[in-house]
């Protein structure tokens, strides 16, 4: 989605609709395990039981927030053979990952970041 | 240049970015659904979510109170439902003004109950339903879940029961009667409008009050015998104990539980308004003992005297008594409180209902939402009223059977569902400063012990239906609730903590629930909790083949 550049629209260019769509997109980044998930798929599809294995968190917990991103339209279910695996629903969410971890003032994306990051929160650490 | 917030007592750290502490309400506020960020808008008035200043004046302080009323006074205006009304009229018929009494024992049970699901809706952001799952496991949640949905369905079914008995008095077929009622319900949440749905709630508890008009038409039509009459009769007094346990039975069900919770969530009322949202439980429980005590007293009036005790058949006989023995008006006035508090019923048990689905699956579950952005949460509610009102029109299904058996379950699956209320009250991951205090904890396990005495009681009497109530059995009754009372408070017992800043109590909000650190494993509340589920599995089976029996038997 373009954003029009500023001056040259007016707030009216996002409509209500769309607007609500977009927070509702937003909403569901909003909580840092869900974040992490959608992180563990940048790079393919994975199944329940892998993203549980990257994060170490409990498999109940990692199936709750896929279906609270699966509902946003972040992220869908394919099935690999038997499996069934979890995908970003397209580039755009890939897209909107990197965006968001450079404004959150981070470097460039490395591999294990997020799941390295929670354990220092857990420890009692600093947040982010 | 940004600011983050970070969670009182979880230091910041000492990195070069400044760390702004907001009040912890402001963003670090559990949500399971955006719709339930935001504004706060009730029927009588809004709130702004930046409207954070606090309420001076008793003119500002008003209009807070009318715009957080609401989930409270629904709730328990829904409680004269159908089944509610029929126990209270056949309570008023069979034994007089003599048990108004137990209607006033019941006002202080429900305030409690219903205090304490607030206050979690309220602290929390989450539902009952996410909270169990999220603090006890999956299983646990989950049998919450099913408990509920089972309960709901049937109550439904009776609601609108009610809806064709009520509008059959004014000559209306149930044909039309039950699915112009269930198209109501659904037209009032698919707009996706809070305030909408809450107006159409208020219109419908004004209704309800009729109650009031028609207690004073049977007290002015009241025989000359009124007061002697009840005391004449010699009723078995185990009738009298059945009737008090449907009594409790309908009065405090699981439903509204979930309901208020909920309700509290999706209107957006925190921690800081907690002041208010019990005030608003207590007008609703003023609302009930009006309701209740007025239906009661009618039917204690105009029909206890004519002879009437132990006739009592079922709400529409009793409508057409009023009409005999008070006149047209009062058989009128009552089918329009049984009328009312029917759709109020339907519409607050089918929203525990969908509320509850969206809570547990993670789905969106929001009246603040259209259909097409809450699909799973209109079509549950929409799926509930139509397999219901579908139920109420086949012609041949025992409907007064089917009625006697929700009290009955709801009466089973109570204790259960206060249990997991009571052990949530006292998580400090969940409700921090605002668990309950201990007196609290004191009432509420006498309470449960109370409803679980009466579970069994009730759950002996559907096994063998001539159970003598000789003092061995009421022992045994009595033994049980002090037993149960008395688990429960060594379940609970609260670890000693540090007094709260009286600051922290008025602002404080549970982090994003999947933050919070997992509860302590304790075996023994493990096995208190599989012998309560034993013990309700045990008791259903015995309630479904008395019923299936019943049903055979009369078919």
């Amino acid at each position: 989605m373009s954003v029009p550049p500023a001056g040259t629209a007016g707030p009216s260019l996002i409509g209500e609709d769309a607007a609500n769509l977009i927070a509702d997109a937003m909403f569901a980044l909003s909580a840092p395990s869900r974040v992490q998930i959608l992180g563990c798929l940048v790079d393919g599809p994975l199944a329940v039981g892998e993203i549980t294995a990257l994060l170490g968190m409990e498999q109940s917990a990692v199936s709750h927030q896929l279906r609270v991103l699966r509902e946003a339209d972040l992220v869908r279910v394919e099935r690999d053979g038997k499996r069934r695996v979890y995908a970003l629903s397209g580039d755009a969410v890939g897209e909107l990952l990197t965006a968001a971890w450079h404004l959150a003032g981070q470097g460039e994306p490395a591999q294990g970041q997020p799941a390295s990051s929670r354990r220092r929160k857990a420890a009692g650490g600093a947040e982010g | 240049m940004r600011a983050r917030a970070t969670r009182p007592g979880h230091g910041a750290g000492s990195d070069e970015v400044t760390a702004v502490t907001f009040g912890p309400a402001a963003d670090r506020r559990n949500a399971a659904d955006r719709a339930h960020r935001g504004d706060l808008e009730g029927a009588l008035g809004v709130i702004s979510a930046f409207d954070t200043g606090p309420r001076r004046g008793a003119g500002r302080r008003l209009a807070a109170l009318t715009a957080v009323l609401g989930p409270g006074l629904v709730v328990m205006a829904a409680d004269n439902d159908a089944g509610g009304i029929s126990t209270y009229a056949q309570a008023g018929q069979d034994y007089g003004v003599r048990i108004a009494w137990l209607v006033a024992l019941l006002v202080p049970v429900l305030f409690v109950c219903q205090e304490m699901a607030a206050r979690l809706g309220a602290v929390t952001g989450a539902g009952h339903a996410r909270l169990i799952t999220a603090r006890f496991g999956r299983r646990w949640g989950g049998f919450a879940l099913a408990d509920l949905l089972a309960l709901n369905l049937l109550t439904l079914v009776t609601e609108f029961v009610g809806v064709s008995l009520s509008l059959g008095y004014f000559g209306i077929s149930r044909l039309v009667s039950v699915p112009v009622a269930a198209a109501f319900l659904i037209a009032v949440t698919v707009p996706g409008s809070f305030r909408g749905w809450e107006r159409a709630m208020y219109v419908l508890i004004a209704a309800s009050l009729a109650a009031v008009p028609l207690a004073a038409i049977a007290w002015a039509h009241r025989g000359p015998a009124a007061a002697g009459a009840a005391t004449a009769t010699a009723t078995a007094h185990g009738g009298a104990v059945l009737l008090a346990v449907a009594l409790v039975g309908t009065t405090v069900a699981p439903w509204q539980l979930f309901f208020q919770q909920s309700n509290v969530v999706d209107k957006r009322i925190t921690t800081r308004f907690l002041g208010y949202e019990r005030a608003d439980t207590a007008l609703g429980t003023v609302l009930f003992a009006v309701g209740a005590l007025g239906v009661l007293l009618a039917c204690a009036f105009a029909l206890g005297p004519a002879g009437l005790h132990g006739a009592f058949t079922d709400a529409a006989t009793t409508a057409r008594g009023l009409r005999t023995q008070a006149g047209g008006a009062a058989g009128a006035l009552f089918a329009i409180v049984l009328g009312a508090g029917s759709v109020l019923g339907a519409s607050a048990v089918t929203l525990a209902t969908s509320y509850a689905v969206g809570d547990y699956f993670g789905l969106r579950h929001s009246l603040h939402r259209r259909w097409r952005e809450a699909r799973t949460f209109h079509r549950t509610y929409a799926a509930c009223v139509l397999a219901a009102a579908a139920v109420v029109l086949i012609p041949q299904v025992p409907l007064g059977l089917l009625t006697t058996a929700v009290q009955a379950l709801a009466g089973i699956l109570l204790p259960s569902a206060t249990v997991f209320l009571l052990l949530l009250c006292n998580d400090r991951e969940v409700l921090g400063p605002l668990v309950n205090p201990r007196w609290l904890n004191v009432l509420a396990a006498t309470v449960i012990g109370a409803l679980l005495g009466l579970s069994a009681l009730l759950t002996a009497t559907t096994i063998v239906p001539r159970l003598p109530l000789t003092p061995a059995v009421t022992g045994l009754e009595v033994a049980i609730a002090v037993l149960a009372a008395g688990a429960t408070l060594i379940a609970i017992r609260a670890r000693p903590a540090p007094a709260p800043a009286p600051a922290d109590r008025r602002t404080w909000t549970m982090p994003p629930i999947e933050s919070l650190r997992p509860p302590a494993r304790s075996p023994w509340r493990t096995l208190g909790l599989v012998v309560l589920r034993c013990y309700l599995l045990a008791a259903i089976i015995a309630l479904a083949v008395r019923a299936i029996q019943l049903a055979l038997g009369a078919g």
